[in-house]
């Protein structure tokens, strides 16, 4: 099966600084990616890189064989580590929004999340708590049927509870040939889900292995495998 | 992909477009029938010309305060929509990044466009009582012969070019807005620091191109301006180079503008 997402001798460079160099990877699909590496390893740059909100300095990124642009933004669903909805939007607006231009959007499936948790559609953005809000931003991502979804930090701003829940909402709404790639600092708690790792340092790949094989092979958990790699 | 884009860049900051205006009508509808229709001038007298000026300055300051908040809010949306964190939702739809750029130059354009119309209305509605008409009736030959043509002209002319600066204005707004995006640590001053040495250089520009064609008043080809029609003669004369002039900067511009949006964009 062709990859998902391809790197080849990827780089991205900062005035003087690599933030990526040659970086070769490939992801296949129908899998949970966890994305992993210290702050300033290059995990932002390559989600930034996949979603056409940075241009490569050399070499290619390619989502499902073609370079990011309109056609890749189809079928990628991000999440970004950040507020980036307009918060002077209600909920119902922002969800319309997502439907009027994601073709994959389905109404359907938001509407049953919300409920589900509880969110007031004619509630501001502005007035929902911060893990409120990430719940929102979550389930306007994993509404979309997509081929694709990256994930940076879904689970940073929340507590433990609602972590459970945002990772069942993952792992419930991506269907078995998506892959999603989930950037993250709380390895524990992500473990158990995913199907492969990624480790990056300085630009540079260090491991790409599946979660068996990290079990198997080194005889240790992936939070524990991280720790003794990237050990300060 | 287009006129969804343009169908959410209107709807932003619509309600307060519709509040201001909402306000400058009311106030002109009020300043009209409470004031400028009681006055009466058959008998003008020292108060009736003071009140007349404190009038016309309050309302051209209200106009102009209009004006300046609607500009504000075609260059806020093009930061918060493209720069800030909404930009991660703006530059993953799938829309390209002229599309993005035409949408936001459009329904800028169309908020300006607006803008005009509404206060080219409000003042149409202010000077056109029976007794303003009237007294201004007997000044008419005088103003007329001073700009060549009658008023009513000159103004209709002016309101032309407004409406020709809309989209030139919008465009040098983005155009600083995307110099600040250069620098990462200072966007915001970047982009005023962009707006106040582009407008320096544009006036250079406009100087030196004054006194190239010789249109400087009183200074090469014109001869003083006080005598019958030179007043219109100049100001059209002079106005005419200065909107070609920005035209041919704002095309620069949005080469610029454009140049950044497809290749140096980083939000934060």
């Amino acid at each position: 099966m062709e990859p998902i997402l391809e790197c080849r001798d990827l780089t991205k460079k900062y005035g003087s600084k690599y933030a990526l160099y040659n970086l070769n990877l490939s992801l296949e699909r129908g899998q949970i990616v966890g994305l992993l590496g210290p702050n300033g390893s290059g995990k932002t740059t390559l989600i930034k890189l996949a979603n056409s909100l940075l241009h490569p300095t050399g070499g290619q990124i390619l989502i499902n064989r073609t370079e990011p642009g309109i056609e890749t933004k189809k079928v990628v669903s991000y999440l970004p580590d950040r507020n980036y909805l307009g918060r002077h939007m209600r909920v119902d607006e922002i969800t319309a929004y997502y439907n009027t231009f994601y073709d994959n959007f389905s109404m359907e499936r938001a509407a049953k999340m919300m409920d589900a948790l509880d969110i007031d559609r004619r509630a501001r953005l502005s007035s929902l708590s911060k893990g409120t809000l990430e719940k929102v931003q979550l389930i306007l991502v994993m509404s979309r049927e997509a081929k694709l979804y990256i994930l940076d930090e879904p689970i940073g701003g929340v507590d433990p509870a609602a972590r459970d829940y945002i990772l069942q909402t993952i792992l419930t709404n991506y269907n078995e040939n998506a892959t999603v790639l989930i950037s993250t600092h709380l390895i524990s708690d992500i473990e158990n889900v995913l199907d492969h790792v990624v480790f990056l340092q300085e630009g540079q790949l260090v491991l790409s292995e599946s979660v068996d094989e990290i079990r198997t092979q080194h005889g240790k958990s992936v939070d524990t495998l991280f720790r003794e790699v990237f050990k300060c | 992909m287009l006129g969804k884009l343009l169908k959410f860049d209107l709807k932003y900051g619509m309600k307060i477009f519709l509040l201001l205006h909402g306000i400058l009508i009311v106030i002109s509808l009020l300043g009209r029938f409470l004031f400028l229709d009681q006055l009466n001038f058959n008998e003008p007298d020292a108060a009736l010309v003071s009140s007349v000026a404190l009038f016309a300055a309050a309302i051209i300051f209200l106009l102009m305060a209009v004006c300046f908040c609607t500009w504000m809010i075609i260059a806020f949306r093009f930061y918060r929509n493209l720069f800030t964190g909404e930009g991660y939702l703006t530059w993953t739809l799938p829309a390209s990044g002229v599309q993005h750029l035409w949408s936001k130059i459009i329904s800028g354009s169309i908020l300006f466009l607006l803008d005009c119309i509404i206060e080219g209305g409000c003042v149409l509605l202010l000077v056109t009582g029976c007794n303003v008409t009237e007294a201004y009736s007997v000044i008419a030959p005088d103003v007329n012969s001073e700009l060549g043509m009658t008023l009513s002209t000159f103004a209709l002319i002016l309101f032309v070019i407004m409406l020709i600066s809309g989209p030139v204005s919008v465009i040098q707004t983005y155009f600083c807005i995307a110099i600040g995006q250069l620098f990462p640590a200072h966007r915001l001053l970047g982009a005023i620091a962009a707006y106040f040495i582009s407008s320096f250089l544009i006036q250079l520009l406009s100087f030196g191109l004054q006194i190239g064609i010789g249109l400087f008043p009183e200074y090469i080809l014109i001869g003083p301006t006080d005598t019958a029609d030179q007043v219109g003669t100049y100001l059209f004369t002079t106005m005419g180079y200065s909107t070609v002039m920005m035209i041919v900067i704002a095309i620069l511009q949005y080469i610029a503008v454009h140049y950044i949006m497809q290749k140096k964009i980083n939000l934060l």
